[in-house]
């Protein structure tokens, strides 16, 4: 009898550890960090077979440069490079990809090949925040801006100044960022010459102390000012268009109706009841949004020499600088699957509805 | 002037009076005349039930009640009181904020798609608390208590469903909840939209039974759209059905179900099947509802109408009292259609039997 | 005579019907969205100018010192580049390139995503499971980075390679929107009554699905063209991809002698910008006539 009860005993216990994996598991928050997690891996692996596989191998190259260029023993050369790119060339393939990913959980990332001695680390420190800074800034502005302005578009539908916004609106949308980039340094800073875009590149001017000081913090947006609007301008077209197709849809729900037989106020409605649920699919869509502006933001900090990361790797491809460029390509990466994650956790804010998907059954 | 006095004739409060209500849409095509010269007083604790196929008018009506039309549309002609303590209140004149007020506590909606009648990323309590607020009266603690009630009162478990998303509730749960929500401000009318139409045939069943119990204890008028005989049957103490935007006849529910006098709701009596199985005399309505842009002449009916005369194609017949003073019918042929109507008492007996059996 | 034996047959026969048919109907529901027709013509002015036009614009091999930045004329209607070059000319014969590359792009991109798409959606099960999570994560990865970075270890030096690698890239999202178009139609009737016949896979994304998708797979081939020249020109614009003289090069070549400085190398840069933004607009706005066919519920707006 007791045997048999403690076999139903463990049963049962089995059965509710299995449901608490379950439970867990299906879990928003817990599946969100494991899809991250899981792409950041993605990535790292990706990239150090890919560098490792090319045709032309960057460390063969780059040995093959010290030999030619410095006239260094072939051995001495090899180690002068293992070292850069923080492997051991003698182990095999598979004991390097271990030791390449004890040493990125580590935070080593290598170092330059152009510039010696700085580790790679250090210069994505210095380099990356002004990229979150005016890349944030940028979308922030005009994610709140486009849905304001397509909100109103959908309302007012009928309005003879309607049809121009849109059709900016669209044009915007399908122009590439670096081309309005361009246009507005030609124009703005040099055909019109309204604004100073020499005196305005780089991160910040020099000789200011970093702080929270008035004349710090107006420095800094008067660097960014120029990247910001671009990416404003790039983006915003589309969460235009994207907010009003869908405050139309909307507008058409039965609870939009319903709140209003409900004797709601029209200010009431449009926050909560249409704005609310309107906003829900460009949040999906600011995900994807993210990544491309980080990603354009290589362009655009050339445009208008704006030392972020996107400057920093554009310098690094030119040059050739291997581990400079996988580390910044993997930290770019990072945010961006950082910032997903953040926006998917705000999507589950605005929406009970997925914050238990997939949870039951 | 008019209205008082038919408040006294009929001796009882009325606290909807409709008159010659006209509603007509803006569409490329021209105008569609939605609702035409429609008059109708709803007396208190009376469910009225308005029955005809869809696109006849009768949701564009029950909306029009309580001026929730699209933009399109418009109200060029009509008058639509609604009494409390012998004050008439003329929605029609109401400014954007009166009217605002005046809806869900003079007059609640119950909507045909109760699976979205709820903003999906609120709380039920928050639904319910926005609809309080916009009203005020009530402070949150008594809202809270009272909403506790109504839930209660319309079977659910208030403690689970008031925290619940909208999603988290099935159809009829999500119906119920609505219909308690609709009795927050204790208004004196209820309009319901084909309140069961989007539900499965058992939930049907509990709602149908709620609005029985409601109608019963609650007394308050009932205002119930349904393009479904039986649930109208079931659930009115008058009847009007309507025909391109039109009451082509109304009277006490036994009188149209028993003897109906105008051709159209005697079609569709018929094409009821009976759940005996008793197809034989089975017969759907011919034809289609006319275009409401380009209607034709004389009673709308008469292209579909079996008893369609010279008459019927140049002149529209007006509502006439018929049998009784409460029944009236808008049709010139009323007495050959009552021929035909003797053989519904039979087909009745016969569902009776089915159903004993 | 089993369905079994007729079934294919008429398949087979009627597809190209179906097709062209499909083409017709395209043309005509194209010229219903007045900005999508337009976006049409510009793009067919454009194929035109870059084919037929060369004829008439001779290409311009020689420097003139003396027309440094020289303003518009008739002669030339855009001006001079910084070695005096005729701009229109090069506006003409660089204009090749991108198109080839975002054809080609659009073609490839494309196959692949109706290809892995359907596939994914037909055979369903783990394969598609993998797949899909693949594509989710493969979306967060910063697709311009990645290429930018590729493109210091290949030398992507040919149209074709470089187009390969853009449509490798950007697979994900073509085969999501595919797998999810294809997913939908395989709850219709004749893909059911197809299956329930057993008339092979490849049958049945040839002769049934994909017909039905024609207009759809249009917008995702559009889709595929804007992202191959905003990754082109952009990372001839980082001066990471050698290629012939064309309309990115004419703006890394303004950049990175500075004539992007001069007020008078406005024509340099403006010429090409010019041509990339209307090129871009004009796909984008022929995808708008493109997904009103795609999805009717759009039509009456």
């Amino acid at each position: 009898m007791s045997s048999a009860a403690v076999s139903t005993l463990t049963v049962s216990r089995k059965i509710s550890l299995w449901k608490w994996v379950k439970r867990i598991a299906s879990n928003y928050v817990v599946r969100m960090l494991a899809r991250a997690l899981f792409t950041i891996w993605f990535v790292t692996t990706l990239i150090f077979f890919l560098v490792r596989l090319m045709p032309s191998n960057p460390i063969e190259v780059y040995i093959n440069e010290l030999i030619v260029q410095y006239s260094l023993p072939y051995e001495q050369a090899r180690d002068q490079a293992a070292s850069l790119f923080a492997i051991d060339l003698n182990a095999p393939l598979s004991k390097q990809y271990v030791d390449y990913m004890v040493q990125l959980l580590h935070g080593n990332l290598g170092e330059s090949l152009r510039s010696p001695g700085t580790s790679v680390w250090k210069i994505i420190i210095t380099f990356l925040p002004w990229t979150i800074f005016s890349v944030g800034l940028g979308l922030l502005i005009s994610f709140l801006l486009g849905v304001l302005i397509g909100m109103l578009l959908a309302y007012r539908r009928q309005a003879l100044w309607e049809p121009i916004v849109s059709g900016i609106a669209s044009i915007l949308s399908s122009i590439p960022n670096y081309i309005i980039g361009i246009v507005l340094l030609v124009y703005l800073g040099v055909y019109w010459g309204i604004i100073p875009i020499n005196q305005m590149r780089g991160s910040r001017s020099p000789g200011i102390q970093p702080g929270f000081t008035w004349v710090f913090i107006k420095d800094i947006f008067f660097h960014a000012a120029m990247p910001v609007f671009t990416y404003v301008l790039s983006t915003i077209g589309s969460w235009i268009l994207s907010m009003k197709s869908s405050t139309i849809g909307t507008l058409g729900e039965d609870y939009v109706t319903v709140a209003r037989a409900r004797g709601l106020s029209e200010g009431r409605i449009t926050t909560a009841y249409v704005g609310r649920n309107a906003m829900l699919p460009l949040i999906t869509q600011l995900l994807i949004s993210i990544g491309f502006v980080v990603g354009g933001s290589i362009l655009i900090e050339n445009i208008f020499v704006y030392q972020g990361i996107g400057y920093r790797l554009s310098a690094a491809l030119t040059t050739r600088d291997y581990p400079l460029m996988q580390g910044i390509f993997l930290i770019i990466t990072i945010s961006v699957v950082l910032s997903n994650l953040i926006a998917d956790f705000v999507y589950g804010w605005f929406d009970p509805r997925v914050r238990v998907a997939g949870g039951e059954g | 002037m008019k209205k008082p006095q038919t408040t006294q004739q009929m001796g009882t409060q009325v606290p909807l009076t409709v008159e010659d209500l006209w509603v007509e849409y803006q569409i490329e095509r021209g105008v569609v005349k939605a609702v035409r010269g429609v008059s109708f007083n709803l007396a208190k604790g009376e469910s009225l039930a308005l029955i005809g196929e869809s696109g006849c008018g009768k949701t564009t009506l029950g909306v029009a009640l309580i001026r929730l039309l699209v933009k399109a549309a418009r109200i060029p002609k009509g008058e639509i009181t609604y009494w409390r303590d012998n004050q008439g209140l003329d929605v029609l004149s109401l400014k954007e904020s009166e009217l605002r007020r005046f809806r869900w506590r003079e007059c609640a909606m119950v909507f045909q798609s109760a699976l979205n009648a709820f903003n999906p990323v609120l709380r039920i309590w928050d639904q319910i608390l926005d609809t309080s607020k916009a009203h005020g009266g009530m402070s949150r603690h008594q809202v809270r208590e009272r909403a506790m009630q109504l839930l209660e009162y319309v079977q659910l478990d208030p403690r689970r469903v008031i925290d619940a998303y909208p999603h988290e509730l099935s159809g009829g749960m999500r119906q119920r909840v609505l219909l308690a929500m609709s009795l927050l401000l204790d208004p004196q009318i209820l309009i319901l939209d084909e309140p069961t139409t989007a539900l499965d045939i058992l939930t049907q069943r509990t709602i149908i039974d709620l609005l029985r119990r409601l109608k019963e204890e609650m007394g308050f008028a009932m205002l119930f759209i349904s393009h479904d005989l039986a649930t109208a049957a079931e659930l009115a103490d008058r009847v009007a059905t309507m025909y391109a935007g039109s009451i082509v006849e109304m009277g006490p529910v036994e009188d149209i179900f028993y003897r109906p006098a105008h051709p159209y709701t005697l079609g569709l009596i018929r094409a009821v099947p009976t759940v005996t199985g008793d197809f034989e005399n089975l017969a759907s309505i011919p034809g289609a509802p006319p275009d409401l842009v380009d209607p034709p002449p004389g009673c709308k009916f008469h292209p579909r109408c079996p008893y369609v005369t010279e008459q019927c194609r140049v002149k529209e017949p007006q509502l006439e009292t018929h049998y009784s003073e409460t029944h009236s019918v808008a049709c010139f042929n009323v007495k050959r259609v009552q021929q035909d109507t003797l053989d519904l008492q039979e087909r009745y007996a016969k569902y009776a039997g089915g159903k004993a059996q | 005579m089993t369905p079994q034996a007729l079934m294919p047959k008429t398949g087979i026969r009627y597809w190209p019907g179906r097709v062209l048919r499909g083409i017709g109907r395209f043309l005509k529901l194209m010229s219903r969205n007045k900005t999508g027709f337009v976006g049409f013509l510009i793009f067919i002015g454009f194929v035109l100018m870059t084919t037929v036009g060369t004829l008439f614009v001779p290409e311009v091999t020689s420097a003139d010192i003396n027309a440094i930045y020289a303003p518009p004329t008739w002669e030339h209607p855009l001006g001079n580049d910084s070695q005096g070059k005729d701009i229109l000319s090069q506006i003409v014969h660089g204009g090749r390139d991108i198109l080839e590359m975002a054809l080609l792009t659009g073609l490839i991109s494309t196959f692949i995503g109706v290809a892995l798409g359907s596939l994914s959606a037909l055979v369903g099960g783990g394969f598609d499971a993998f797949l899909a999570m693949l594509a989710d994560i493969w979306l967060t990865i910063p697709q311009f980075p990645l290429l930018a970075v590729l493109a210091t270890l290949i030398k992507l030096d040919n149209t074709l390679l470089l187009a390969l690698l853009l449509s490798v890239l950007s697979w994900a999202g073509l085969y999501r929107s595919i797998r999810a178009q294809v997913y939908s139609l395989k709850e219709r009737d004749y893909i059911e009554a197809a299956t329930a016949l057993d008339l092979g896979m490849w049958h049945i994304i040839f002769s049934e699905v994909l017909p039905n998708m024609l207009s759809y797979i249009a917008i995702s081939f559009t889709f595929g063209m804007t992202s191959a020249i905003y990754a082109q020109v952009g990372l001839v614009f980082l001066g990471l991809v050698p290629l012939t003289r064309n309309w990115g090069v004419m703006i890394n070549l303004a950049w990175t002698q500075g004539a992007i400085f001069f007020k008078d190398s406005v024509y340099f840069i403006m010429a090409p910008v010019t041509a990339i933004a209307l090129f871009q607009l004009s796909i984008v706005w022929m995808s708008r006539s493109l997904e009103e066919i795609f999805n009717p519920r759009l039509r009456t707006g």
